[in-house]
């Protein structure tokens, strides 16, 4: 019983935060397009049409009305956001089709390199850490943990151009462009996990550098537990509470490098999807991403609440670092 | 200045130096008028009359990227003025009000970090227009959180500082306290960070100028000379590759000699 109220008293707060933190998107999105300068509708009609587009009141009334900017800003703003909540985004103001659609045909795409870019990213990540700490030479470990960081510095249009340029048109080994089969991710997601992993492995080699400092993997090593023993036990658990709050951050850099890479490589998904609705200024499509991208964001922080919940048990029931008294009073 | 003595940090000052002179006076550095197309001497490979070769019209590419450094830095380092002085300025109010003002504000805070700095930009270029003007302003919204936060923090760390409580017990009053104690001590840590979110900023920027965001097509911006060619990089691939290995040296530049300013060595 006192097990669930810990659980309970830990999870409510989390869960409120994650509700705030996806109606607070909504809202400053809603403020952002609403209070800049201009008509997002004329706009967005002379994206389409060309600066010269004359449309008389009357149809432009109609409009507001098909696409959902009419009535006062609060109707506008409940309504839409009663409407996201049952799933309707609204209607795209380029294309017509409704954006919950367009966003559900395009995700899977980005899915499909993002999660990939996890993978490598991470990956690569913990191989290179590894490494770096069982290098036998001081020169070659500082040169494993000093190179990677700088993947934060490469564009990603960059990285993505020369992988095509050398990969695809050089050694003609996987295609440049599409996203209708499995060899079309790779350069993509090796592209989007440079910045994950270089940002990743950041904070996991740290992590581990920290550990192995500790009085107990002094003792470990001084046992004689060998060292890729002493990696897995010792290391690798103790760097995992730093490397899954970071999860987090991560989502927020593949949702905005998707923009870019998707544009490099050719790709259908929700990156290329919103520079084509930035480029009409479609800002249903603009602002139904942001929502989706902003409670995706959310929800991760949310799990990565919970996982923290589970794998370090002073987080649930203390709330904040535990002091000793109070585990001492446990007992 | 130990600083002087290390290698890394000098030649990024040297890059630095080399883009300033290319943004302030880029005669100066330019072998060609930007703008100039020969006919007969299209998709040249770099050579010593043209430095990175020529673009599809026949442009100097090296001319190109010299005038494009004033259109890209500009709008980089306005958009860390716009993130440091909205940030500096909410985190500051709210640190020094406190209590409900600075919950409510820091809530919002919160969600301006949580949102991620592409997509602020975005929405913000989709209603206000393309430009250069327009991108700073996005990805200036979207550093202002982590800035808001920083500057709140010290502001935090400084109220309770005993100068201050001695500034307010001799009558001084507030606006004076935080311009005269508060902002000067708070202002390392922020002009710091402002330092290393220069290297983002210029990445951010170039990176929506590729996507099309910034100055309409004849302008040599850095992101829209990767993206013009793009097209050619089957056959000529230095035309995107080399502009974007100049964005990246800029970016490593900025950022070691900024790593150096936050004394983080």
């Amino acid at each position: 019983m006192t097990q669930v109220k810990a659980w309970a008293g830990y999870l409510l707060p989390k869960l409120g935060q994650f509700l705030f933190v996806v109606v607070a998107t909504y809202t400053l999105v809603f403020v952002l397009v609403h209070f800049l300068p201009g008509d997002p509708l004329i706009a967005a009609l002379a994206a389409k049409g060309g600066a010269s587009t004359v449309i008389d009141p009357a149809e432009l009334d109609a409009l507001r009305v098909q696409y959902g900017l009419d009535g006062t800003l609060w109707q506008q703003y409940f309504g839409h956001l009663i409407a996201a909540a049952q799933g309707d985004l609204g209607v795209s103001i380029s294309t017509g089709v409704p954006v919950t659609e367009m966003i559900a045909r395009a995700f899977p795409f980005s899915v499909q390199i993002a999660s990939l870019a996890l993978l490598f990213g991470v990956t690569s990540a913990v191989l290179i850490t590894f490494l770096a700490y069982a290098a036998p030479w001081p020169w070659l470990r500082q040169l494993l943990l000093q190179v990677p960081p700088f993947g934060i510095a490469v564009p990603a249009f960059l990285s993505g151009l020369l992988l095509i340029s050398v990969f695809a048109f050089t050694l003609g080994w996987l295609p440049s462009a599409g996203a209708r089969s499995f060899d079309a991710a790779i350069l993509p997601a090796i592209t989007l996990a440079l910045p994950v992993g270089a940002l990743f492995f950041q904070v996991f080699s740290s992590a581990v550098l920290e550990a192995q400092n500790s009085p107990y993997v002094f003792t470990a090593v001084a046992k004689g537990v060998p060292p890729r023993r002493i990696f897995t036990k010792h290391l690798l658990r103790n760097a995992l509470l730093p490397s899954i709050t970071i999860l987090g951050l991560l989502i927020g850099y593949l949702a905005g490098g998707t923009a870019v890479v998707e544009t490099v490589f050719s790709r259908d998904g929700i990156g290329r999807m919103t520079v084509n609705a930035v480029l009409a200024r479609d800002i249903n499509v603009i602002q139904g991403v942001v929502l989706v991208v902003g409670a995706i964001y959310a929800l991760v922080n949310l799990l990565v609440d919970v996982a923290y919940g589970f794998i370090d048990p002073r987080t649930r029931i203390g709330g904040g670092v535990p002091s000793r008294a109070r585990l001492g009073a446990k007992k | 200045m130990t600083n002087l003595r290390k290698p890394g940090f000098v030649l990024g000052l040297i890059v630095i130096a080399l883009a300033i002179v290319a943004s302030l006076a880029p005669q100066l550095l330019a072998t060609h008028d930007p703008f100039e197309s020969v006919a007969t001497d299209r998709l040249l490979p770099p050579s010593a009359q043209y430095l990175f070769g020529t673009d599809n019209l026949g442009r100097d590419l090296y001319s190109r990227v010299i005038y494009g450094a004033a259109l890209s830095l500009l709008s980089a380092s306005l958009a860390v003025v716009v993130g440091v002085v909205v940030g500096a300025v909410v985190g500051l109010i709210s640190g020094f009000v406190g209590g409900r003002t600075d919950f409510i504000i820091m809530r919002f805070v919160d969600v301006l970090i949580a949102v991620p700095g592409v997509l602020l930009a975005l929405i913000v270029v989709a209603s206000l227009g393309f430009g250069p003007v327009s991108l700073a302003l996005g990805v200036g919204l979207g550093a202002a959180g982590s800035f808001a936060r920083v500057m709140r923090s010290q502001v935090l760390r400084i109220r309770s500082e005993e100068y201050v409580e001695a500034a307010r017990t001799l009558g001084v009053r507030s606006p004076a306290i935080l311009v005269q104690h508060v902002l000067p001590n708070a202002a390392r840590p922020v002009i710091a960070m402002a330092a290393l979110e220069m290297g983002t900023a210029i990445l951010s920027v170039s990176a929506l100028t590729f996507l099309g965001f910034g100055a309409p097509p004849p302008a040599p911006e850095w992101g829209a000379l990767v993206s013009a060619g793009r097209d050619y990089v089957a056959t000529n691939p230095g035309l995107s590759i080399i502009p974007g290995a100049v964005i990246l040296v800029v970016v490593l530049a900025v950022n070691r000699v900024a790593r150096a300013i936050g004394g983080d060595e």
